[in-house]
């Protein structure tokens, strides 16, 4: 090649290398460029993101507050066990190392594959699993004799919800069981972290399901902690480097009586029924008692499907709550507050008098209304009609009442509405009047329907916490103050007054003679009861009719059938003349009310007064 | 003839890029002295080869460039009839303990091949030799491709093209064939790409559509540069390469880790190293003796330049996610040893002057 055209050729290179180091250049400075704008113009959303990968906040379950009787005594409370813990991802060889730990602790075979099972899962991530629940005190001594040979295994602390009663206070205490829905009370918590929560519970995450675990719910569980983990892109969880402490519940402090509880189970033994009783002074409940019952500690630690299933079918219904929700006839122990309302409207006086024959006939049809016992009481005055429970007078003076001034009356005695503040799924039943047979059994209200009203029979019914309720007011001399079961603490409890011109103070006395006569007098229906305790007590018993029928005769073949007997009630209030408690009592088919219903309300009234 | 032919600047330049990648790749690796160590050894072993392989006149590589692309083409033939299968593809050949990535050899032996046929053809070149450097540009990217690795055969032709353009390619041609290259393109994207290719150039256009399959790389190499700011998190303290967020971080993603470990800081020292380079190879281009030396060192620095620009660019976003590490710097023997050969080749070609009057 010639000079020359070797200079053009050189020329040629220059310009077109120069281009494409140009170009080489130009992608430095886009390369530049881009690395500037994640560097310093995005620095803080991708500084924030790569601890979003990095940082993993995991739960720590709190504890739930306890729960206490009015005396201070545990009604359920946090009960220390021990867990055996292993960490999956250090153990090499898992059947060796069951092998290894057999010895040691008692494994079932159901315990044994279901490790295996979760193993698996577990053995990619250091994740806790767990082995054993609830260790003995052997197994625990054994395994800490020969910890320093399992670096994978060690032994935790996880608390069961445990009532030392649970069966006497199943129904009003309740039970806890396992949630899904805790990840809502810590919001700053990804949800699909839960199910790294550190647990202190056996049991795992719960919430009140019934009772009171369920009513204060959020006073009773606390505030989760939580502990933040740096993780890396396998889930592997590395040194927590926060720890921010869970704080425990509140604790509850409750009106109930332990003792008395337990003397209501007792005296009801293993009948169906209900017993409430109000403490005058705070209105609050001392005894929520429901039979039959079930195992709260069963349920709340993890009761099995199978048992959970004969629970729920169980013909005698032990989860039914029959003190809030069990609807009954109030029967003769509505008749104080049918004489309260002839008294208040002047319909009758104390004086006033009516011959029993043992029947009421109703002028406009001729349909007779009989009374308990044949023959009837002879002159009946508003104090005897009470001792002696005439179902005549209470008749011809329903009869002689406005329907709607009446069930008007009957709500302001706490009927037909919830009583109790702080009960769990109480049922407020209703009062019957035109306007609701009207809506539910498309019939016109009759003169009849008032007249079985007036001795708590027909469409009346009440649950016995609202039996309880009234009593209080009864006893009270008018004052309603609002039950509740868990102490308010400092601030007054508001109370309204049943209050009425025509009755004054006077006839409140003399409606608790009558009443105290019921069982104290010679003639008094629950007159049995007298001897049972040292101090005076007023009350009215009844007894339900679920059959409706014109003879003791037919009611001998009606008794056969054991579910159609007479409920057997009873309301009372003691010791008188200065009341301090109040109490209602209802068992199914238990028939006569004074002297079945009676002795266990006498009973409760003594365990309360006695202290 | 006692002289020892090497360039200083180009030499320290790599030496010192070298040692950082060394201590960027300790991090990279969560501090795993094994791989350390044995990188070590391919750089001791690789320098010692760069400065044997700049020592012979130019005229042995022009002389021999035809045995060597034969070699390096039967080198392929052998892979592709009895390499291991990883993942999917056949790159490798194993010769005793050594497995070697053929491919790299090509990118040496073809430039110097086209640099041989074209450097004394009369300007401007004619159609017919064109023709000719096409067809061996396009069958040596062909058998590459199909290996499968498109992204290799990709790097493969642009170093015969960039011979062919410094060599004087006419502009007229250059559209012209940029037009075909645009008409032809959905066939390419149709037939030329496996599926799983397809769906990462489809991932690149739209990285947040798939945050935990595909994209997941880009997306956390993204994360693992911005949050390194300024000055970095500190070396081994990258939260994103400790912790395993970051894929591939002593091959492809290393300079990632570079980012998020010495930030901003750590990024600009690193580019300018390679920059200083770069423009050493092109002062000793434009100095070298002759046009086969020139379209060498051209061809050869273009390609190093090319393979490092398409690494920066898929690491930090600009670029779908293609298999190719950061030169001198990501873990690999083979990629390391090809690396010093072919800068043996640049010291060669621009070191040896012809005592020819100036």
């Amino acid at each position: 090649m010639i000079f020359e055209e070797r200079q053009i050729e050189k020329n040629n290179f220059s310009s077109r290398a120069m281009l494409l180091f140009g170009i080489v250049i130009l992608g430095f400075l886009a390369v530049l460029l881009k690395v500037f704008s994640l560097q310093i113009s995005g620095y803080t959303d991708y500084q924030l993101a790569a601890l979003k990968n990095k940082n993993y906040a995991v739960p720590v379950q709190a504890l739930r507050g306890e729960i206490f009787d009015r005396k201070g005594r545990a009604l359920i409370r946090n009960e220390p066990t021990f867990d055996l813990i292993t960490q999956p991802n250090l153990i090499v060889d898992v059947e060796l190392f069951l092998n290894e730990i057999r010895p040691i602790v008692f494994l079932t075979e159901a315990e044994q594959s279901k490790y295996l099972q979760s193993y698996k899962e577990k053995a990619f991530v250091n994740k806790e699993l767990v082995l054993k629940k609830d260790l003995s005190k052997e197994e625990i001594a054994r395994f800490n004799v020969r910890s320093f040979s399992f670096d994978n295994v060690f032994i935790a602390k996880r608390y069961r919800r445990i009532s030392d009663h649970p069966e006497v206070f199943s129904h009003v205490l309740g039970y806890t069981s396992r949630t899904e829905n805790d990840y809502t009370s810590l919001p700053e918590i990804p949800r699909s972290h839960w199910k790294d929560v550190e647990l202190t519970y056996a049991n795992g995450l719960i919430t009140g399901k019934t009772g009171l675990e369920e009513t204060y719910n959020e006073r009773l569980r606390g505030q989760h902690g939580s502990k933040m983990y740096e993780m890396n892109a396998r889930g592997q969880l590395f040194k927590s480097f926060s720890f921010l402490q869970p704080s425990k519940g509140a604790d509850l402090y409750t009106h109930l009586d332990i003792d008395a509880q337990k003397s209501a189970a007792q005296f009801l033994g293993n009948r169906k029924g209900a017993v409430v009783a109000i403490d005058l002074q705070s209105g609050g409940v001392n005894v929520l008692y429901s039979a039959p019952t079930f195992s709260i500690n069963k349920l709340s630690n993890g009761m099995s499907d199978q048992e959970f299933q004969l629970l729920i079918k169980n013909a005698e219904k032990p989860f039914f709550n029959r003190a809030l929700q069990g609807r009954y006839p109030p029967a003769s122990t509505i008749k104080p507050a049918i004489g309260m309302f002839g008294l208040a409207n002047d319909i009758v006086d104390w004086e006033y008098q009516i011959k029993d024959p043992g029947f009421f006939t109703l002028p406009e049809t001729g349909r007779i209304y009989r009374g308990w016992r044949k023959g009837g009481h002879g002159k009946v005055n508003m104090r005897k009609a009470i001792l002696v429970s005439s179902n005549t007078y209470f008749f011809s003076l329903a009869y002689q009442s406005d329907i709607i001034q009446l069930a008007q009356h009957l709500s302001s005695l706490g009927f037909g509405t919830k009583i109790c503040s702080d009960c769990f799924e109480e049922d407020k039943v209703f009062v019957p009047t035109p306007g609701w047979k009207y809506s539910m059994m498309n019939a016109g209200w009759v003169t009849g329907d008032t007249v079985n009203l007036g001795i708590g029979q027909g469409y009346l019914v009440t649950t016995p916490m609202q039996l309880a309720n009234y009593a209080s007011i009864l006893a009270n001399k008018g004052k309603a103050i609002e039950p509740s079961l868990v102490v308010a603490g400092n601030q007054k409890k508001p109370f309204r007054t049943w209050k009425n011109e025509g009755f004054a103070n006077l006839d409140w006395e003399k409606m608790h003679e009558a009443l105290t006569g019921v069982i104290e007098s010679d003639f008094g229906t629950a007159r049995s009861i007298r001897s049972l305790k040292t101090f005076q007590v007023a009350g009215k018993s009844g007894t339900a009719e679920l059959v409706s029928l014109d003879s003791k005769e037919a009611y001998q073949e009606v008794r056969n059938s054991e579910l159609l007997r007479d409920h057997s009630i009873i309301i009372a209030f003691g010791p008188m003349p200065n009341p301090k408690y109040a109490v209602s009592v209802v068992i199914e088919n238990g028939e006569s009310g004074g002297a079945v219903a009676g002795p266990v309300a006498i009973e409760v009234l003594k365990s309360l007064i006695d202290e | 003839m006692n002289k020892i032919y090497f360039d200083p600047y180009l030499f320290f330049s790599i030496f010192l890029i070298s040692i950082l990648g060394l201590f960027f790749l300790f991090s990279a690796s969560n501090g795993n002295f094994e791989i350390v160590s044995k990188q070590s050894a391919y750089v001791a072993i690789g320098l010692i080869i760069m400065m044997l392989i700049s020592q012979p006149d130019p005229d042995l590589f022009r002389r021999t460039s035809g045995l060597f692309l034969i070699f390096a083409l039967i080198l392929m033939g052998i892979t592709y009839m009895f390499g291991p299968e990883i993942n999917g593809a056949q790159r490798w050949v194993r010769v005793g303990p050594f497995s070697f990535q053929s491919s790299e050899l090509l990118k040496l032996a073809l430039p110097i091949f086209l640099a041989n046929f074209l450097f004394n053809k009369k300007l401007p070149i004619q159609t017919k030799e064109i023709l000719i450097t096409l067809i061996i540009i396009f069958c040596t990217f062909l058998i590459v491709a199909r290996q499968p690795d498109l992204g290799t055969g990709l790097i493969v032709a642009l170093s015969g093209l960039f011979v062919l353009f410094l060599s004087g390619l006419s502009w007229s041609f250059i559209g012209g064939s940029f037009v075909l290259l645009v008409i032809s393109s959905p066939f390419a994207w149709n037939v030329l790409l496996q599926p799983f290719q397809r769906q990462r150039i489809a991932t690149f256009f739209n990285p947040e559509s798939d945050p935990f399959g595909a994209s997941w790389n880009i997306i956390q190499s993204k994360i693992a540069i911005g949050s390194g700011g300024l000055f970095g998190k500190g070396f081994g303290e990258g939260s994103q390469t400790q912790l395993n967020f970051l894929p591939e971080t002593e091959t492809d993603f290393i300079f990632s880790v570079i980012g998020e470990e010495f930030g901003f800081a750590g990024v600009l020292l690193l580019l300018s190293i390679y920059l200083f380079i770069l423009l050493r190879c092109f002062y000793l281009a434009l100095s070298a003796r002759d046009r086969f030396c020139r379209l060498v060192i051209g061809g050869i620095s273009l390609t190093f330049a090319a393979n490092l620009i398409i690494n920066l660019c898929m690491v930090v976003g600009l670029l779908p996610v293609v298999g190719m590490p950061l030169p001198f710097v990501s873990k690999g023997g083979s990629s390391l040893i090809s690396l010093f050969f072919a800068f043996g080749i640049i010291m060669s070609m621009g070191t040896h002057k012809k005592f020819l009057p100036q």
